[in-house]
């Protein structure tokens, strides 16, 4: 009964999941892998999970961008001397909040502009064109905020004229706020996630050390290198399209899924379907 | 059950230009041109040590990009640094005030003072990265109207063949340009490739028919392919093709030679540039040293006047020697009698 209920919860809150829309089914049998004196932790885990909708996504980069929006019009830099730019390649996440937001908050004819990062030619010839305004980075989800700043860094070689730099992005790690800070870069976000609302982060006291130790446990038995997430992160939010690499492995589950199942596997989790 | 918490930065303080305020190391934002590499450690040793002394007494330069909290520096970047520094060492003020730097805060640059700076940072900069110094000096030469390299250099503080270098990258169409701001290391062409190639195009289209047939962009194409198949092993390999060329100025024969290997290079993806020309370039310049090695032998056997040695042993010593030079000479000599030609008798 007890897990029923739970696994009822997770299908109707985690439902439209993109890489695999979670179910009554799929939310049971996740449970049920675990050993029967690690279910209440796993579903206490579970309950933790900060879960951005693609509703909630595109409230969230709408709202931010609005009020970004706005002071940059006050600043003196009306919508045609902004610069929206995606960070990673198209097909990654970058791109699909850009998308969502130029769409959503109709962007396009407000007169801005649009550059990949990864394009500095025409980054440089758009800069050039504008002259004086700002550069919006998009992103759906910043863990340490390596990759965010290495891709960033390279775009920097090629800027021209003066340009102030945001971030808007669903959710941020208090891990990389220093580094985008250091480069004068100003986050704009629904959510800074914290070290100590991730229950299996080393500085989070939300589950016992105990019951900490014994689900770290349970993680590196999932993937051995990576149990934690990406330099042990463990961070607890999952957008809509893809959980980051930065989740704890026992929400992701193994690759190809077997043979633990995930609850939130990453496309990349998910065994590649044979075509005929 | 979690809550989303939003975050957003405090608005900014619009600060009138021509005021000198003291700004906290976090106030302040570094140049967008990472400049960490620019710096001579010893010299911010120095620095630092000064200003851990007697803090920072010359004013730094800033401005605020519009709609930006934090100030961009225009100069002073070393002093920030060595406040940044000092701050992670725990140092304070005087008094244990905050460390804070005195800054005058001007207008923000126009695009040109903007790039003017941008080229002066890079004047002190170790790792060099053309294709991105090409592009702002094309920004400099069309808002300027400037093409004269000694007026951009004066401008720029680049050197003349520096500007010889970016002119060249863009005469290239942005397309291949493109190639070199790959953010993939691995796939990146890098610049110099097209400094490089630049010759041997000029050089293949002006004297291959077939190439010139084919045009200007698909021969700069089958040149990348190459180098990406690892046909070009290094860029520096271009420079073979030309000095093939150059050696055979005199021989038509060769020349011919030459100018038919570079149209195999062209249409064949398989020639490697070193398979393809080495032939001409070390054969010739090991033949070409051999001779003036022998003209300089002579010449010092001469200067030495020899044939008056009178000494028994000396000259004992001395004949040895020469009939030692002359066996290896004759045996030299007698292998390379001959030709390429297949039907002539081997001597």
């Amino acid at each position: 009964m007890w897990r029923m209920i739970n696994s009822v919860r997770a299908a109707l809150r985690f439902h439209d999941y993109k890489p695999k829309p979670l179910s009554f089914g799929s939310a049971s049998r996740w449970i049920k892998q675990f050993e029967r004196k690690d279910r209440k932790l796993a579903v206490r885990l579970l309950n933790k999970v900060i879960y951005i909708s693609e509703a909630r996504t595109r409230d969230i980069l709408v709202q931010q961008n609005a009020a970004l929006m706005k002071r940059l019009a006050a600043a003196g830099l009306p919508s045609k001397k902004l610069i929206y730019v995606q960070v990673h390649d198209a097909g990654s996440s970058s791109p699909v909040m850009l998308n969502l937001l130029r769409d959503a908050a109709g962007l396009e004819r407000l007169g801005c502009k649009f550059v990949d990062a990864r394009d500095s030619l025409r980054l440089n010839k758009t800069m050039n064109e504008v002259g004086v305004g700002a550069l919006i980075y998009v992103d759906d989800f910043i863990g340490t905020g390596n990759q965010f700043c290495k891709e960033r860094d390279f775009a920097a070689k090629s800027f021209v004229g003066t340009f102030s730099e945001f971030l808007l992005a669903p959710s941020i790690c208090e891990e990389a706020f220093y580094q985008i800070s250091e480069r004068g870069i100003e986050a704009f976000t629904g959510h800074v996630h914290s070290k100590a609302e991730r229950p299996l982060h080393a500085n989070s006291g939300v589950f016992e050390k105990e019951e900490k130790e014994r689900l770290e446990l349970v993680c590196k038995g999932v993937n051995s290198k990576f149990g934690l997430g990406y330099q042990k992160l463990a961070t607890m939010v999952v957008l809509y399209r893809n959980a980051p690499n930065t989740v704890p492995a026992v929400l992701r589950g193994s690759l190809n899924q077997t043979p633990f199942i995930g609850i939130f596997p990453r496309w990349k989790d998910l065994p590649v379907r044979k075509i005929e | 059950m979690p809550t989303l918490k939003p975050s957003q930065p405090a608005l900014p303080q619009i600060v009138p230009a021509g005021e000198l305020r003291h700004l906290t190391p976090e106030e302040i934002k570094p140049s967008s041109n990472n400049p960490r590499h620019l710096f001579d450690a010893e010299q911010l040793l120095e620095l630092k040590k000064n200003i851990a002394e007697h803090g920072v007494l010359v004013p730094i330069t800033v401005y605020q990009a519009k709609g930006q909290a934090k100030f961009s520096i225009l100069d002073g970047e070393r002093r920030y640094r060595c406040v940044i520094e000092l701050k992670g060492e725990g140092r304070g003020g005087k008094g244990g005030s905050e460390l804070k730097l005195p800054a005058n805060v001007v207008e923000p640059p126009t695009k040109i003072a903007g790039l003017l700076y941008m080229f002066s940072i890079h004047n002190f900069r170790e790792a060099w990265e053309l294709m991105p110094t090409a592009l702002s000096l094309k920004i400099v030469m069309e808002e300027l109207g400037e093409r004269d390299n000694k007026a951009l250099s004066k401008l720029t503080g680049l050197s003349d063949a520096q500007i010889e270098r970016c002119k060249k990258l863009l005469a290239f169409p942005e397309r291949f340009q493109e190639l070199s701001l790959d953010p993939e290391p691995t796939t990146r062409i890098p610049s110099n490739f097209w400094i490089e190639a630049l010759p041997v195009l000029d050089l293949a289209l002006e004297t291959v028919p077939t190439v010139k047939k084919l045009g200007r962009d698909p021969a700069t194409d089958k040149l990348v392919e190459k180098y990406r198949d690892r046909k070009i092993k290094s860029v520096i390999h271009f420079r073979r093709i030309m000095e093939s060329y150059d050696l055979s100025e005199d021989e038509p024969a060769m020349r011919a030679k030459v100018v038919r290997r570079l149209e195999e290079f062209f249409l064949n993806p398989k020639l490697e540039t070193r398979d393809g020309f080495d032939e001409f370039v070390v054969e010739r310049k090991r033949v070409q040293n051999a001779l003036t090695a022998c003209q300089g032998f002579l010449a010092q056997l001469r200067r030495f006047k020899l044939k008056y040695t009178t000494d028994d042993e000396e000259r004992k010593n001395l004949r040895r020697a020469l009939r030692e030079v002359r066996d290896y000479c004759k045996s030299l000599e007698q292998a390379l009698v001959g030709s390429d030609d297949p039907e002539a008798p081997h001597g």
